[in-house]
């Protein structure tokens, strides 16, 4: 196996790329919701569904959602951009887990509040390192 | 790169005003993630898609924004208000000047 890269990212990783999003502003834990298999067998593509609960009108809605790993290579993994015309902040995507790890998500909201969830996976087989 | 062959997008042909649907796009993509070397141990450099934008009548309704987490073949399923008929463009762009752009129009009764 090849060794693991220099930038691999660890908790202390996923805590710089939050505090990248946040900066020093408070967040609240709640209105985030996200389905994630706890055990995954395949590292190579794990079927997430992130949420949050908002009106999504013009005067209140989620302005983005960002998805943080602990485990992976890199913290960041993916973040969504909403607008009120998203009508709903739901997503669902396909991401990579390179070991078993916890992923966090922020949500910002229009009114600029902060929120955050996290979800704990056990993978058996990790993602993104292999040789090829 | 960017031929729509390469995408799958499904929407609804016709929604009600004010209605929430349901967007399901996907691209073709291996999303080389920069992390893998051969066995010859030179890292394989990246090339990933790192940005799909969903517009409608020239609107941003969605945006993703992808680092190397995302698994091969980006899939997105993501929601959109109906406000009137008209045009929703899907567009990918990546690494190594990757483009895909495609459009489809939607009747809004």
């Amino acid at each position: 196996m090849a060794p693991w890269p220099a930038v691999w990212a660890r908790p202390d990783d996923a805590a710089q790329a939050i505090s990248k999003i946040v900066g020093s502003r408070p967040v609240q834990y709640g209105r985030i919701h996200i389905e994630l298999a706890p055990l995954v067998e395949n590292g190579n593509s794990v079927t997430a569904k992130f949420s949050a609960q908002s009106p999504m009108t013009a005067a209140d809605y989620v302005r983005a959602m960002f998805v943080i790993s602990e485990g992976n290579p890199l913290a960041e993994v993916v973040s969504f951009h909403f607008s009120p015309l998203s009508g709903r902040a739901q997503v669902t995507t396909r991401i990579r887990l390179a070991e078993s790890q916890r992923i966090w998500v922020i949500a910002e909201m229009s009114d600029g509040s902060l929120w955050r969830a996290h979800a704990d996976t056990v993978v058996t087989l990790s993602a993104c390192t292999e040789m090829i | 790169m960017s031929s729509p062959s390469n995408t799958v997008v499904t929407l609804p042909e016709k929604v009600r005003r004010g209605e929430v649907f349901e967007i399901r796009a996907l691209v073709r993509h291996e999303m080389e993630t920069g992390f893998r070397h051969t066995e010859q141990g030179v890292r394989v450099s990246r090339d990933i898609i790192r940005e799909f934008t969903c517009t409608y009548n020239g609107e941003e309704v969605f945006r993703a924004m992808l680092h190397p987490g995302i698994s091969a073949n980006p899939l997105f399923i993501f929601y959109c208000r109906a406000v009137k008929s008209g045009d929703l463009e899907f567009r990918w762009m990546g690494d190594n000047n990757y483009q895909t752009i495609l459009k489809h129009s939607i009747v809004v009764l």
